[in-house]
């Protein structure tokens, strides 16, 4: 059974590491696939800074054209120097706007503002107040770089408002000068959420002084974002954006890839977000949630191989339950039966392992017990009177072939006393379900009556002959005499049955002493008979009523000389004749 | 002939005498002078860049100022040195620029600040909140602000970051602004040691121990990161 268990343990601990397999394998996937979803963020992250410095070039590109026009050059250039009225340059400039950008809309400008060479307003288009001009805006950034001749951008954050701005140098017709500069404004709101949603395949968000200002997720998912952003304020100084950073928007599970924009708006703390998903929980209810019915199709599923090696699982452990258990416990069964039919042969329990074979050693101690007595060992006395030793060392005793031998001496008188006997020995059973003698014999064993004891019955008895082999000790005396068995050792029908070694019911003696008796001797007469027909020898003159008379004669002449309750006699074949052995029992 | 001076009261006229004539010699002072080397990045007149700032191509573009209109040299620690005396100082912002955009006093002076610009106002000092609270200053109006503390202080307009004003709260009368080369030199420095700081477009930017007797010029280098550095100092103080 060591390779049974071994197999059982060995499933439990494949079954273990498979679940311990199934609910931490997702876990590196989910690290993997959240690790994967940063990168794409980050990824989106590079492309929103190359595509907002590809709008802010074209925003460049777009006003240093419109710098270029002649209306707007000499209409700027007449401002700067002072040389017309100024509402009729404004509004000039204003229709000139209008005209090379019918919707300002459209083209994605706020505000369009034209100023002389020393930052004073002249035109407005776009904004709510584009009918005022006249103010000096020379310190803004964008103007004061465009009246130096730098064309460049910036970002603001005005009025709660994030705007990209992008500014030029209007240049005099013969372009040796600077008369002015104009500067445009495109709100970086909704209209850039959404297309940076579709070209990054991400959400966004832009945030300016701490709120979300536009985003593309619902309003409200978003609160926690500004202070996580505040929180990473370093990594953006240094490295000019945060890594992925978990954010929790009621039940999802987001990352946040954050970065300023640049221009003084990076001052007010304005900045766009990317904002991906994180991948699904890997505990076991939100895997199983997670699995659909696709999923388990045979398709997809190794189903084949799964089926398989299940059965082949189960085959081996069954085939080695078979190999361990099964087969030896029905080898040791036969045994048993081969010791209940009377062959109290030793068991080879060396063919035997681990529990069973402590079992058939367990019967063999028993038989010897019973067939040595206690001692488990023969009496010297005994031995120097030649007594004959059993196959395990046991007292049985050979006795003369009955017809022509009959009336032998009576038994040595060299056996020793016989030991204490030990009750719940096992019943011998009843003639009509004595097995067949020739084939279930017991195999030679020492005869002691021909050669050294000049008795009839030199002594003998079988232990147990024929019934079931208990693992109870049971005693079989040398020596003294044996008259009877305890009726205790042959017990009820129940004790009968418990007696099995694997719990089957064999055959139920009532305990009847002269009616048992009498069945035993007629039983042995039959084996006899079957013995001497088997081994082709006459049966001439041999009747049962002497076989009978000569089987008490020997049992009277060995209970006197022996003291034993009873005797038990067997039949065996030696040297291809059938002969008897007798078996002293005391109790 | 000698006539001896016998009497208490020209003993004691002629020891005034010595003293005045020869005092000042004893603690001698010199000029410190010398450049201060400002990075790459500081050139720009812009405080704040976009992604471009690409020229013309037609007119040369004028790079007057930069930072350097932003930078003083400080020397702190000077012996026997002592505060300049406060006074007010007025700064205008209007056409959304600040005029001067760098102002050194002594503690106790006022800086009044008159917004003649036609957009509202709303100045504070972001680092030093309790110096300069955030407050509205409408076009037109005018605002007080005194400063008793010791220290350099960077003034902000929330809504248009690019207006600020530097104002330094010295200890000492030892202090240049740097001109158009980063140069600077300050007169009458009392010999010894001192600590040099240079404070340029609202941080400071550089320090270290000089001694004022060297005739030796100067040469101040800040970093990038210096600058940062300094800056990170200044937050955590």
């Amino acid at each position: 059974m060591f390779l049974s268990k071994i197999w059982f343990i060995l499933i439990a601990l494949v079954s273990a590491i498979a679940a311990t397999f199934a609910l931490v394998a997702p876990r590196p996937a989910v690290q993997k696939l959240a690790a994967l979803e940063g990168q794409r963020l980050d990824r989106a992250e590079y492309a929103a800074e190359q595509m907002f410095k590809v709008d802010a070039h074209k925003w460049i590109d777009r006003v240093s054209k419109l710098g270029r026009d002649a209306i707007l050059s000499e209409s700027l250039d007449a401002a700067s120097r002072g040389s017309g009225e100024y509402s009729v340059i404004h509004r000039t400039i204003q229709d000139r706007f209008r005209t090379l950008i019918p919707d300002l809309s459209t083209g994605g400008i706020d505000e369009i503002v034209a100023v002389d060479n020393k930052g004073r307003v002249i035109a407005r288009v776009g904004s709510d107040n584009d009918k005022e001009y006249g103010d000096y805006i020379p310190g803004v950034e964008v103007v004061a770089d465009a009246l130096r001749g730098y064309m460049s951008d910036d970002a603001w954050g005005v009025n709660g408002r994030l705007e990209r701005v992008a500014g030029a140098p209007v240049l005099s017709k013969t372009k040796d000068r600077i008369v002015g500069a104009i500067y445009v404004a495109a709100e970086t709101g909704p209209a850039l959420v959404e297309r940076l949603k579709k070209n990054l395949d991400v959400d966004v968000a832009l945030l300016l002084r701490g709120k979300v200002v536009a985003s593309s997720r619902p309003v409200g998912q978003l609160d926690g974002l500004p202070d996580l952003i505040a929180q990473h304020s370093e990594d953006i100084a240094s490295l000019k954006r945060t890594p992925a950073l978990p954010l929790e928007a009621g039940q999802d599970k987001l990352l946040v890839v954050a970065a300023p924009f640049p221009g003084q708006a990076s001052e007010q703390q304005a900045y766009y977000a990317l904002i991906g998903v994180q991948p699904a929980k890997t505990d076991l209810a939100a895997l199983l949630a997670n699995v659909r019915a696709s999923d388990l199709k045979w398709g997809n599923f190794p189903w084949v191989p799964l089926v398989l090696l299940t059965f082949a699982m189960i085959a081996i452990g069954l085939v080695l339950q078979r190999l361990e258990v099964e087969e030896p416990l029905k080898k040791l069964r036969r045994e048993l039966q081969r010791l209940a039919s009377g062959d109290i042969s030793r068991i080879d329990d060396v063919k035997y392992s681990g529990r069973i074979g402590g079992l058939a050693r367990e019967v063999n101690a028993a038989v010897e017990h019973f067939t040595l007595g206690p001692a488990g060992r023969p009496e010297p006395g005994a031995k120097a009177a030649g007594a004959p030793m059993g196959p395990a060392g046991g007292k049985t005793f050979d006795l003369p072939p009955p017809a022509p031998s009959f009336g032998a001496p009576p038994p040595s008188p060299a056996f020793p006393p016989p030991p204490p006997v030990v009750p719940s020995f096992s019943a011998p059973p009843p003639p009509p379900a004595f097995p067949p003698p020739p084939p279930s014999l017991p195999p030679p064993l020492p005869n002691l009556a021909p050669q050294h004891t000049p008795a009839p019955f030199s002594a003998a008895a079988v232990a147990a002959a024929g019934g079931a082999v208990s693992a109870a000790p049971a005693i079989a005396v040398k020596g003294a005499p044996w008259n009877q068995l305890p009726p205790s050792a042959l017990g009820n029908e129940e004790d009968a049955e418990r007696q099995m070694p694997d719990g089957e019911a064999t055959r139920v003696v009532p305990y009847d002493e002269h009616e048992e008796e009498e069945a035993h001797f007629k039983h042995v007469f039959d084996d006899f008979i079957e013995a001497k027909r088997a081994c082709g020898e006459s049966l001439a003159g041999l009747t049962q009523a002497k076989f009978l008379q000569k089987l008490r004669d020997n049992k009277a002449t060995l209970v006197e000389k022996h003291g034993c309750r009873t005797v038990r006699f067997n039949v065996y074949i030696k040297d291809g004749k059938a002969a008897l052995k007798a078996t002293p029992v005391r109790e | 002939m000698v006539s001896r001076i016998s009497s208490p009261a020209a003993r004691l006229t002629l020891a005034v005498a010595l003293a005045l004539a020869f005092g000042p010699s004893a603690a001698r002072a010199g000029t410190v002078k010398g450049t201060v080397k400002l990075p790459d990045s500081a050139r720009s007149t812009r405080l704040y860049q976009g992604y471009w700032r690409l020229e013309n191509g037609n007119v040369p573009v004028q790079n007057s100022g930069g930072a350097k209109l932003e930078t003083a040299v400080v020397l702190e620690n000077v012996n026997g040195a002592h505060p300049p005396p406060a006074r007010t100082v007025t700064v205008e912002i209007g056409g959304l620029d600040a005029r001067p955009r760098l102002v050194v006093v002594g503690p106790g002076s006022v800086i009044e600040i008159k917004n003649t610009g036609k957009v509202r106002l709303n100045l504070s000092t972001p680092e030093k909140p309790s110096v300069v609270p955030p407050e509205y200053l409408p076009a037109g109006g005018t605002r007080r602000q005194k400063f008793d503390s010791i220290g350099g202080f960077a003034i902000r307009d929330a809504d248009y970051p690019h207006i600020m004003i530097s104002v330094l709260v010295v200890d000492s009368p030892y202090y240049a602004t740097v001109d158009e080369k980063g140069g600077f030199s300050i007169p009458s420095v009392p010999d010894g040691k001192a600590n040099l700081k240079v404070w340029t477009r609202g941080k400071w930017a550089a320090q270290q121990e000089v001694d004022t007797g060297s005739k030796e010029e100067l040469t101040v280098r800040v970093s990038a990161s210096g600058q940062k550095e300094n800056a990170e100092k200044e937050a955590a103080e």
